[in-house]
């Protein structure tokens, strides 16, 4: 869709000035409330503590600053160390999710073997359970490995609960792959292996990546909860456990929280923007037709 | 070296029969076309030669030793995909060398060959690019450079040229025959293509519901079809097909009673068939307007102009297929009007009830293509 026109504009493409004007309205209005909390977050850590409760309350910080960023590191002063739990945490999730997923998704999308069906739904039955109701069964079973108070607590609870949607994901996305393509390397006489690894992965590399960034954005978010029930170390605590620490007894630094909040998924954003560059369309072009 | 046999070959999917026992040998060298309708089972019994498809019953013989349980590469088959199954994310290149690399083959022979198959199918100039990047002819050759690098003894092509448009297939048909015989191997084509069928092959196979109706040389089965089926098939527009009664047998062959005429047809009569109903057929382009040893009227409901020739379709009394006649030339011959189409009795075939043709007399080496100077 291409909103604005040149001449080369196909016809189908062409809006009147009051589309035009109704679809940035749309799109406005949309991203406001998606992104109003963020907003909102962002301008609440710029302004000092005492400003936060004056009534009228008022959006726009007068005399803003970063102060409260350097004052994160003051209150705490393991933030980046918390930071780099939570990215160690996901990262392993993602790597091992990968692993596990990608061998799998192309079994499902290419073999059919008996009891295929049962398993697949049984993913999709497994994920719509959340971590938080399997907590006990999870805390007793982390307990009975001896593996309370360590990262694997939180790494491996994350890796189980991400596969099914992962496997579902990729799996849609190796089926489109043509099987004549298994064929052709098959008469050339490559193995199983060689075609998966030669073949498979390279086209299916879009939806790899696209699995990737689900699966880091979903353990980035998931781990709170394994966190708080599985450990209790200081130094292994994610960011969102040590965000705790901005909620003291009496009152809450929420502007040192926020400021923190947004340093914190910084680097996570980063990473993905970096991710989306691979997510080229169109790898299959030419396979077929 | 590229000899194949079949051996009552039989291929079922559950409980459905595609292949129902199929004979047939192939001689090194030998380019054979396999035709039939859609669904037939080319694709099956193609699949089943190269190893593709498991082959429920009989035996599939290469030069001498059973193949049936040996992947392709030990087969010594090469493949081109209907649908040309390139890597896409490889270049032209890497596309042609990947049987080589497979293979493991050192980077200076596998450079060698490819740059070989590139030369023979004038790809040089391609090499580096994606086949996303290539036209639907190109893509075709890369796909048939990827078979050849691997210099089998047998080719199998499944349609390989239906996804082009009919300037670019006449090109590459005459490219796959200059193909045929710079490599020599022993080359098994699937086609729809009744003209592709003609002009590459040797020998064509006619396939139908499972079975072979008929195997021999193009002119041989378009002179002397040994059933409705492949006289139906083989020729385009196809067959007219006159319902006739068989008023007596001599020595000069079977005569008939066709539209209330009498024929004496020159094909080599059975005891035992006078009286019988059977069935005659003339080609559309045996016809001739107005004379000839009988002469039917029809009312032409379409009458297509080409230029070249001029075609007319009519109904005929009593049958469902239309009666078609090509003449030569543009004829000024309107439709709605009658129309005397005039045939002559040694143009015309004779099939019995069971759709069995009687042999014709004719002499095939005045029919087929001139052989030596
Ligand atoms: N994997 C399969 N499972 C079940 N039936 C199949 C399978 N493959 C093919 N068939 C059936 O076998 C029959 C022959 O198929 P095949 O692809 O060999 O036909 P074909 O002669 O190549 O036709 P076309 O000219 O349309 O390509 C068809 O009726 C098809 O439905
Ligand atoms: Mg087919």
């Amino acid at each position: 869709m291409a909103l604005f026109r040149d001449e080369n504009t196909p016809m189908i493409d062409r809006y009147r000035w009051w589309e035009v004007a109704g679809i940035y309205a749309g799109i406005f209005a949309f991203l406001f409330f998606l992104l109003a909390p963020f907003l909102e977050g962002f301008l609440v850590s710029l302004r000092p503590l005492s400003q936060l409760f004056t009534s009228p309350y008022r959006f726009i910080p007068e005399n803003g600053s970063f102060e409260a960023y350097s004052g994160v590191f003051e209150r705490l002063p393991n933030f980046w160390r918390f930071v780099f739990n939570s990215f160690l945490i996901s990262t392993a999730v993602t790597v091992a999710v990968l692993l596990l997923v990608v061998p799998a998704a192309y079994a499902f999308a290419r073999f059919s073997f008996r009891g295929m069906a049962p398993v697949l739904g049984a993913f999709l039955a497994v994920s719509m359970f959340s971590g938080a109701v399997l907590l006990i069964p999870l805390f007793r079973l982390m307990r009975t490995l001896g593996l309370l108070n360590t990262y694997w607590a939180m790494i491996i609870p994350g890796v189980a609960f991400l596969i099914p949607s992962a496997i579902w994901l990729l799996r849609t996305y190796m089926m489109r792959i043509p099987v004549e393509l298994n064929e052709a390397a098959y008469m050339d006489g490559a193995s199983q292996f060689y075609t998966f690894r030669r073949v498979i992965l390279p086209i299916a590399s879009p939806g790899i990546v696209v699995v990737a960034i689900m699966t880091f954005i979903g353990a980035y978010s998931q781990q709170f909860v394994f966190a708080l029930t599985f450990n209790s170390k200081t130094e292994y605590m994610p960011l969102p456990i040590g965000l705790f620490a901005f909620f003291g007894k009496q009152e809450v630094v929420w502007n040192q929280l926020m400021a923190a909040a947004f340093m914190g998924i910084a680097p996570a954003v980063i990473i993905i923007f970096f991710l989306q560059r691979y997510l080229v369309g169109g790898l299959t072009a030419g396979a077929v037709k | 070296m590229g000899q194949l046999s079949l051996k009552n070959v039989i291929k079922t999917f559950g409980k459905f029969e595609v292949v129902k026992g199929v004979n047939l040998d192939v001689g090194e060298g030998e380019f054979v076309v396999f035709v039939g309708p859609s669904g037939c089972g080319k694709s099956t019994l193609l699949r089943m030669i190269a190893g593709l498809e498991h082959t429920t019953g009989g035996d599939i013989v290469i030069d001498g030793k059973r193949v049936n349980d040996l992947p392709p590469v030990r087969r010594g088959i090469a493949m081109v995909f209907q649908s040309y199954a390139l890597y896409p994310h490889m270049t032209v290149f890497e596309n042609i060398a990947f049987p080589l690399r497979v293979e493991g083959a050192p980077a200076q022979v596998i450079s060698e060959k490819v740059e070989a198959a590139a030369k023979i199918l004038h790809l040089e100039s391609r090499l580096q690019q994606k086949p996303g990047m290539l036209s639907g002819g190109q893509r075709q050759r890369v796909a048939i450079g990827r078979a050849i690098v691997r210099a089998p003894e047998i080719f199998l092509f499944d349609e390989p040229l239906s996804n082009l448009d009919a300037a670019l297939r006449a090109d590459m048909r005459i490219e796959l025959t200059k193909l045929h015989k710079q490599l020599g191997a022993t080359m098994i084509y699937v086609t729809h293509d009744q003209i592709e069928a003609m002009t590459m092959a040797d020998r064509i196979v006619v396939l139908n519901a499972g079975y072979i109706a008929q195997v021999g040389a193009p002119l041989e089965l378009y002179h002397k079809p040994q059933n409705l089926f492949v006289a139906g098939f083989i020729g385009n527009p196809r067959m007219n097909f006159l319902p006739a009664i068989c008023t007596g047998v001599s020595d000069a062959g079977v005569e008939v009673e066709v539209m209330g005429q009498r024929l004496s047809l020159p094909v080599a009569p059975r005891p035992g068939i006078g009286g019988a109903s059977l069935t005659l057929g003339i080609r559309p382009e045996h016809i001739a307007p107005g004379t000839g040893e009988a002469v039917v009227r029809v009312i032409p409901s379409v009458v297509e102009h080409l230029g070249q020739q001029t075609i007319g379709y009519a109904a005929v009394p009593g049958r469902e297929d239309s009666f078609c006649f090509v003449l030569p030339g543009t004829r000024a011959i309107e439709d709605d009007k009658p129309f005397d189409a005039g045939f002559a009795a040694a143009d015309c075939h004779l099939f019995d009830a069971d759709g069995q043709a009687f042999e014709r007399r004719v002499d095939m080496t005045t029919l087929s293509v001139p052989v030596g100077g």
